[in-house]
């Protein structure tokens, strides 16, 4: 559909958040969901990592005759074999997930990318509208289903966020079919990485909301006040317009309504 | 007499084209997928199949079983002695006159065929089937004049040339219709290819009062190379028998009558299926279908090849989808078709190898192959309903006598009290029983309605290996889709955990406790109750009964719908249907809420969580809806200590 | 009102007397004497202390006896007690000062909507944390583009940055970047803080990481000057680590500042910004509230069965801003697109306000809106399900509520674009 770019995702070994069992990552999918629509069968999937991990299959289910693995043992810096493939091979765009599920999660892969290729990265994309020649005319997510038009000139790489289409279905029949090209890396062991401590993550305190009153008046009116809107407020006596404010006021203080 | 070669010479030559049209046909069907088939031992059980089995389905409807025996076996009679009488000129009275005898038979049944189709039902297809009548009569009628001179009524050469002539032609006429049309795609075609299909019938199990419901598990080779297709993209990737099964359709439509799908306006219509799916393999278009189309769907644009993949203009997805794998069609079809893995096959392409699963299907079967169980919960989180029920866990106790397979209600607050419900009652009967605690998975039904069968495999061999661990001699569940895969479908997977060990329903297994005395129950007190029969209780797996018998020990008079036991009406909630969400013209369930309230009880009694869900999804004010343990527990005599 | 501390609020409460005010209102010949009373009347305290305007008494009656609107609001700047809360402090809350820093900590705020965001003041109260480790350190707050910040002393601003240039405007990380590695090589900062957010923080922190190449610490939410815990792998785990200097945080990583006051100095920066620009904004694209896809919806007010006045719903809808949902009833019923239908065969949704009208709460409705933070429910029965899991519950006709709610959000929006002059004057 669009003329003769060169779209690369780049996908990665998610986490399904309930199981933690390996799976198809949420925006890696959404980054190949995406560069279908820009490229078609020619779109190039690539992974670093093993070549073996069945969840590959799902990425390659998704309509994928082939997909690229930079073989790679656990524990490695995934980004000079990424930059040495970037290199290598002519490309326009590549798309990511903004952060992987597994792993440090930094979100930092594709701006480290970005700064040793030297192209513009666009962070957060919900989509690419057009490209031509020089540029492309990218569409960034912002909070509340907002949206910013952003025009990037090329090759760039762009981190897809979840706002963006959602993946396709993977179709187990095709996935299993598909061909892997292995290609055989020079690998950089991670050394910052194993010097952390990494633990179960423990459950953070929410924040309570600390009462800090300078008299024993504005103590008890803390200690004894409802917190608003917590917990099965029912108004049933009320006029209606006392109801139409207090729902509006839960409105207001919650910030839905400026 | 001059014309004396006539009447041989058109039988003979109608005879030989029939015999070519079979041939082809034959060659249609085998462009089908190998299936073995013990074709001896199948021709030979062929006349009891029809007499007992055929006979049987048709018999619900007297008028039209009884039609069809003078028809049928008039026919059937008479063509074999017109074959020695009028072709070899077998000289024999006593031929002549048993001859005689079948033709009336036959007028007399075709008689009734005609009356039937002066106003016909809907259900029933129009087009050439109104022309069969006449043409049965005709050819009654004809040959009865013409047998008349070899039973010495007549004398030979009565009437002539003439009458001869006249005769002739109304031959031609009738036995275009009997022998041509029966193997060159006429309405007598159903004779043929219902015979053969008797006879090589896919599940051959369902004869004499046998039971076959387990889908048929996908061949994924041997895990080297992949196979070319999975599931059923083009009509020659059906079985052979498959395809002849399709053949023996009577377009009776009763298929259509019980279909909950197409009463609610959704495009689905298991007869135009079954026509569609012959329009395939035959080539073509469904321009000559004469009966209802697919709700919402035009008739006529519909298009088919052997070598053309279904769901590229023969069929519409939705069509496919909008199955709720109820059986009702296939309890209901005379010619024992297989709607229901015509359906799977079909959708088995379009999960493997399309990932087109409509609406959450996608969604729900990526929970299930993350997780286990469609919703996506926490693995770990689904023995958490049972906290509180002091249920021992297999991966402790290694046995017991019962082990009661919760399945994926344990993360439903709507089911989870019918589960607590029946532990209450296992209790109360000092029941020595296990759970497997997170070791269980999800059955795997939901992944194979929906056509992926490489998770239902999975989950199954995995369920199977965890079971192989333990020792229990019967296995309970309150869920009949579970129900149905550990009994019926987890055979084929060759593990042995399941050997000598008695899979029941919860009702089935309660209706012991309770004749044996093990449970003191209170007589129910409350209004008129109404039973809704599971799809998977009932028609998968026999068991009208019990599910009774237990209300009436509760003294309940159960006030019958109209459409119950094997005819009852699907809620609505199988085959993935309510994930799918295939848009009609009502909701299946509001249907089936309208046969409870037309029998004017104010509790519908069900036993599945499925159904619960489904009926009580029912806008209020509607009767209540309980499981039968929800209802026995509430009636427990709990033993003061 | 979370963007104030607390403290300058219990102080706004303890009511200042204003002599002039009170002489001008006894004198009921000086010409101000009719604003003055009607500002009186039209500012009422809230239960939560909040200011209330009363949005009747707009304006005042002028000599002529014509009712005007003081829209440059000239008259009620001076008059008004509102205003003069910064001075109230200076006397409380004592001054943090900070003499000759001999380090720096860079705070750099999101600042969304022009203020500071609860998420900024966190990592500015996290940053003091890191400050008392070390000498004399200043905490600087960077921030970009439009500032309508009035309390950057309360939140703990020692110095401040501000790259009011227009290059900064927007969506501009190139120039944003480009302004950070000025500060770098001017001030080499001890420590860079950003918030780990979607409002930009991330994204240029990122970017400075890279440049800088220096491997930051993402969703950072315990650090001190040695060590610092992480969040990682969809945080399910744990990463314990060297503090690095460059950090990216989480909400609640530390408390807000609300005992001092701080100089909000500002620091000069020799800003030269002359990149290759190869980002070129075209600015933010007006998505209307009912486009925004469900299940990005901030704001939803659903509709069901109890529904009998579409027109009004639509219209509710629109002056609300909020995005439609449906249920199942309602779109099967033909009211509503499927697209719309919440629950467990539609969408599941994460808004933070769900607003559920003439819904009984069915499980398969339910299992939509679990993640929504706070549920209101409209509904004539006080016992449906949905009323037992909304925060706040209204027991009446859907289209009483409706029409009161619709007069109460066009009221506010013509009394927010009244202020919004005011301010501007
Ligand atoms: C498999 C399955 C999937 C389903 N999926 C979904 C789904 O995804 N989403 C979904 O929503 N439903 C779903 N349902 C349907 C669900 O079970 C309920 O039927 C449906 O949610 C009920 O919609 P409702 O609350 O609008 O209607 P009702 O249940 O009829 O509730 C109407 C409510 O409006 C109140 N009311 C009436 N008049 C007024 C008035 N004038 N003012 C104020 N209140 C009034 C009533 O008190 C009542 O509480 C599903 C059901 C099944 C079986
Ligand atoms: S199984 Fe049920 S829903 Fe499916 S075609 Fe047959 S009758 Fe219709
Ligand atoms: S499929 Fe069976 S029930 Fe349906 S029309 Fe054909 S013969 Fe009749």
């Amino acid at each position: 559909m669009q003329p003769n770019v060169n779209v690369i995702s780049l996908v990665s070994v998610g986490r399904h958040p309930q199981s933690g069992r390996a799976r198809r990552a949420e925006q890696d999918g959404r980054a190949v969901e995406l560069g279908l629509k820009l490229a078609g069968k020619n779109l190039t999937v690539v992974h670093a990592g093993n070549p073996q991990e069945p969840v590959l299959r799902q990425y390659a289910g998704m309509g994928l005759s082939s997909l690229t693995v930079l073989e790679q043992a656990q524990g490695c810096d995934a980004l000079p074999a990424l930059v040495s493939f970037l290199t290598e091979n002519s490309v326009n765009i590549v798309l990511t997930g903004v952060r992987s599920e597994n792993g440090e999660s930094s979100g930092m892969l594709p701006y480290l990318l970005a700064d040793q290729l030297n192209w513009p990265l666009v962070p957060r994309v919900a989509d690419i509208v057009s490209v031509s020649a020089e540029s492309a005319e990218v569409l960034l997510a912002l909070p509340r289903g907002q949206r910013r038009s952003v025009i990037v000139t090329l090759p760039f790489i762009a981190s897809v966020d979840n706002a963006a289409q959602e993946a396709r279905q993977t179709a187990f029949g095709p996935g299993l079919r598909a061909d892997f090209h292995v290609l055989a890396m020079d690998t950089v062991v991670d050394e910052a990485a194993h010097q952390w401590k990494i633990t179960a993550a423990k459950p953070r305190p929410k924040r309570l909301k600390v009462v800090k009153a300078k008299t024993a008046a504005d103590r008890m009116k803390a200690a004894t006040a409802k917190p608003v809107g917590s917990g099965g407020k029912i108004m049933k006596n009320e006029t209606p317009e006392e109801k139409a404010k207090a729902i509006f006021d839960l409105l207001l203080e919650e910030k839905v309504v400026r | 007499m001059m014309l004396d070669w006539l009447v041989p010479t058109l039988i003979s030559v109608l005879l030989v084209l029939a015999g070519i049209g079979a041939v082809r046909r034959m060659n249609m069907w085998r462009a089908g997928q190998a299936e073995k088939v013990d074709m001896l031992a199948g021709l030979l059980a062929m006349p009891k199949r029809y007499l007992h089995d055929l006979h049987h389905v048709v018999d619900r409807d007297k008028y039209i079983s009884r039609t069809h025996v003078a028809t049928g076996g008039g026919f059937v009679l008479a063509m074999v002695l017109v074959v020695f009488v009028h072709l070899f000129g077998v000289d024999s009275k006593i031929l002549a006159w048993a001859l005689l005898a079948a033709l009336v038979m036959m007028f007399c049944g075709a008689l009734f065929v005609y009356k039937r189709r002066i106003n016909p039902p809907s259900r029933l297809s129009k087009g050439p089937w109104m022309r069969l009548p006449k043409s049965l009569l005709t050819f009654s009628i004809t040959f009865f004049v013409l047998t008349l001179p070899a039973a010495g009524v007549l004398p030979e050469g009565f009437g002539g040339w003439l009458l001869t002539l006249v005769l002739s032609v109304l031959i031609l006429m009738s036995l275009s219709e009997m022998l041509f049309g029966m193997t060159w795609g006429g309405p007598m075609k159903h004779a043929f290819a219902g015979a053969l299909h008797l006879a090589f019938h896919r599940r051959p199990e369902r004869f004499g009062g046998g039971r076959s419901t387990g889908l048929k598990p996908v061949d994924f080779g041997d895990g080297v190379s992949v196979k070319e297709v999975l599931g059923v993209a083009k009509p020659t990737d059906f079985k052979w028998n498959q395809l002849l099964g399709f053949d023996a359709c009577v377009q009776c439509g009763r298929c259509e009558a019980v279909c909950p799908a197409f009463a609610a306006g959704q495009p689905l219509n298991p007869k135009k299926l079954i026509q569609d799916m012959v329009v395939g393999f035959a080539g073509g278009t469904d321009e000559n279908y004469a009966g209802s189309p697919y709700p919402g769907i035009d008739l006529g644009h519909a298009k088919g090849a052997p070598n053309q993949i279904i769901t590229d203009g023969l069929i519409h997805p939705d069509t496919l989808w909008s199955c709720t794998t109820c059986r009702a069609c296939v309890e209901e079809c005379p010619m024992m078709i297989e709607h229901v893995d015509a359906i799977v096959d079909m959708r088995r392409f379009l999960t493997l190898e399309k990932g087109s699963t409509p609406n959450k299907g996608a969604q729900v079967l990526e929970n299930i192959i993350a997780t286990d169980n469609p919703n996506g919960y926490a693995p770990a989180s689904r023995t958490h309903w049972a906290a509180d029920q002091n249920l021992p866990v297999m991966k402790d106790v290694k046995q017991a006598d019962v082990l009661f397979w919760v399945s994926d209600g344990a993360f439903d607050m709507r089911s989870q009290r019918i589960l607590r419900a029946f532990v209450k009652l296992m209790k109360a009967a000092n029941v020595d029983v296990a759970i497997l605690g997170d070791e269980e998975l999800d059955s795997g039904d939901v992944a194979r309605r929906l056509g992926d069968d490489a998770t239902f495999q999975s989950l199954a061999k995995r369920n199977l290996a965890t079971l192989s661990t333990y020792q229990f001699n019967k296995i309970v569940t309150t869920d009949p889709h579970a129900f149905h895969c550990l009994k019926n479908e987890y055979g084929d997977f060759g593990s042995d955990a399941l050997q000598n060990v008695e899979v029941l329903h919860h009702t089935t297994f309660l209706n012991r406790l309770v004749k044996d005395g093990l449970l003191q129950l209170e007589p129910f007190k409350g209004g008129k109750v109404t039973y809704h029969d599971p799809c998977y209780l009932g028609r998968y797996n026999g068991e009208y009964e019990a599910p009774r018998e237990l209300l009436a020990s509760l003294g309940i008079d159960v006030a019958e719908m109209e459409r119950s036991k094997f005819r009852s009406r699907c809620c609505g909630g199988g085959g993935g249907a309510p994930i799918t969400d295939i848009p009609g013209e009502r909701r299946i369930a509001d249907m089936r809420m309208e046969d409870v309230v037309s029998t004017g009880a104010s509790m519908v009694a069900v036993g599945c969580q499925q159904c619960t869900a489904m009926l009580e999804g029912v806008v209020e004010p509607r009767p209540v809806v309980k499981d039968i343990a929800e209802i026995l527990a509430g009636q427990l005599i709990e033993e003061t200590h | 009102m979370s963007d104030f501390s607390s403290t300058a609020r219990s102080l706004n409460n303890g009511v200042r007397r204003d002599p002039r005010n009170e002489w001008i209102a006894r004198n009921r010949l000086h010409p101000l004497h009719d604003s003055v009373m009607s500002a009186r009347q039209g500012e009422v305290r809230g239960p939560s202390g909040l200011l209330r305007k009363n949005p009747h008494i707009i304006g005042f009656i002028g000599p002529n006896g014509i009712k005007r609107i003081d829209r440059a609001n000239l008259s009620s700047t001076e008059l008004n007690s509102k205003k003069r809360t910064s001075e109230a402090q200076e006397t409380l809350l004592p001054l943090h000062i900070v003499e000759n820093p001999d380090g720096y900590i860079m705070v750099v705020a999101d600042m969304v909507g022009g203020r500071l965001t609860r998420h900024d003041k966190d990592i500015l109260g996290l940053a003091h944390q890191l400050a008392t480790e070390k000498a004399a350190v200043a905490v600087v707050l960077v921030c970009f583009g439009e500032n309508k910040e009035t309390q950057f002393d309360l939140a703990g601003v020692d110095r401040l940055i501000h790259l009011a240039g227009q290059e900064f405007n927007g969506f501009a990380p190139e120039a944003r970047l480009a302004a950070l590695e000025q500060i770098e090589t001017q001030f080499y900062p001890d420590y860079w803080l950003f918030p780990d957010s979607v409002n930009g923080g991330a994204d240029l922190a990122s970017r400075l990481a890279a440049r800088l190449g220096e491997r930051p610490a993402t969703q950072a939410w315990q650090v001190n000057g040695t060590q610092t815990i992480c969040r990682g792998a969809s945080s399910s785990v744990d990463i314990s680590r060297a503090t690095p200097r460059i950090l990216m945080l989480l909400e609640e990583c530390a408390d807000a500042i609300d005992r001092t006051r701080h100089q909000v100095l500002p620091l000069a920066l020799d800003v030269n910004v002359n990149t290759k620009q190869r980002l070129f904004d075209q600015g933010q694209i007006a998505v209307d509230s009912n486009a925004v896809p469900l299940a990005e919806a901030e704001f939803i007010l659903s509709a069901g069965n109890g529904i009998h006045n579409w027109d009004q719903f639509h219209a509710a809808a629109a002056a609300l801003g909020a995005t439609e949902g449906a249920s199942r009833v309602a779109v099967d019923d033909g009211f509503m697109p499927r697209s719309r239908q919440v629950g467990a065969s539609g969408t599941w949704v994460t808004a933070r306000v769900y607003v559920a009208v003439g819904i009984s709460g069915a499980i398969q409705h339910m299992q939509g809106i679990g993640q929504c933070d706070k549920v209101v429910a409209i509904n004539t029965d006080a016992g449906c399900d949905m009323v037992k899991r909304a925060d706040l519950a209204v027991i009446a006709d859907s289209e009483e509520i409706l029409a009161e709610l619709t007069r109460l959000a066009q009221q506010h929006a013509s009394l927010a674009s009244l202020e919004e002059k005011s301010d501007a004057a």
